[in-house]
């Protein structure tokens, strides 16, 4: 676990952690576990689903993805040694090319697209014509449609900051392509609108609490005591709906 | 009877779990309930381009 969680840290946004409690426990108790291991307050996501079945007898077990979706390597972690960490290493890399098997006139496009060029990663595509070039545009436009909608959900979910920093993103990498630019530009004015001045001044000052306790003793009284004043400060915001259930977990009991 | 037996072999097939994935499988998976944390991330396709760790933990 801590192995997993360091190497989200090291990692940032290149890698994406997933947790997956197999022993039965149930959100609330698994999360409200995490807490109080200090493990939580990082990027890596938290789920009691299997995303595909384990492979091994018992617990711990760790499995790779790689960035085009396939399993790389899966077991109980100790086996894997610095093969784990090379393969990631690799990965992360290989998450700034072209995919494999690209053809060398597509390369350049892909190379674009990695930059954050959008529109000149479709008019190389454009230029080039043919099927390979046409499904790679197809691609490119496919992933910035899903951070698109990523954006969207962070601002319907009051995740005010990480909407800015995702559609500031997006905003320069579509310029030049107008059916992707409106859509951006339509996140970025829902960002906009004065309703949502509380909702961002909520989100900051849960984002600076859980900073400053999730890696110390979150659920200690004065801790647990600061959020139901967030909860009631904020009353109405998502981020005061976070402060609630921090509240809320801070009262379940683990087995720990 | 041998019309019942197919049909049930057909269903039970069809609640089955799936076959089991493992290296060299590309599984695809929507979450039934966004996982904590999820920052809008609501299957395994939503991050492709990036590799992705996933850690098999118990809480016991």
């Amino acid at each position: 676990m801590p192995s997993a969680l360091k190497l989200q840290e090291q990692y940032g946004d290149a890698l994406q952690v997933i947790f997956v409690e197999c022993q039965g426990a149930s959100r609330d108790q698994y999360e409200a576990f995490a807490w109080k291991m200090k493990w939580m307050g990082g990027r890596a996501l938290w789920t009691e689903e299997r995303p595909f079945p384990t492979v091994g007898n018992g617990l711990p077990e760790t499995a790779l993805v790689g960035v085009d979706g396939t399993i790389l390597m899966q077991g109980h972690p100790g086996g894997f040694g610095k093969k784990l960490e090379e393969a990631i290493a690799a990965e992360v890399k290989k998450a700034k090319d072209a995919p494999e098997g690209t053809p060398t006139p597509l390369r350049g496009a892909w190379k674009s697209f990695h930059k954050g060029e959008v529109a000149a990663a479709l008019l190389e595509c454009d230029k080039l014509g043919s099927d390979d070039a046409q499904l790679a545009r197809a691609e490119f436009v496919a992933r910035v449609e899903r951070r698109i909608a990523r954006a969207k959900w962070l601002v319907d979910q009051g995740f005010p900051v990480e909407a800015s920093e995702l559609v500031g993103k997006l905003a320069k990498e579509t310029k030049g392509v107008p059916e992707l630019e409106s859509k951006v530009a339509a996140e970025a004015a829902r960002l906009a609108e004065p309703e949502r001045a509380r909702e961002k001044e909520a989100a900051k000052a849960w984002d600076t609490f859980v900073e400053a306790v999730a890696k110390k003793k979150p659920f200690e009284p004065a801790n647990v005591k600061r959020a139901e004043g967030l909860a009631e400060k904020f009353a109405g915001t998502k981020a005061a709906e976070r402060a609630q259930r921090f509240v809320a977990l801070s009262q379940v009991r683990v087995g720990s | 009877m041998l019309r019942s037996l197919a049909l049930l072999t057909v269903a039970t097939l069809a609640l089955a779990p799936r076959a089991a994935a493992g290296v060299g499988d590309t599984p695809s998976y929507t979450f039934r309930q966004p996982p904590v944390n999820a920052m809008g991330v609501k299957s395994l396709e939503d991050l492709r381009g990036k590799p992705v760790l996933v850690d098999f933990w118990g809480t016991r």
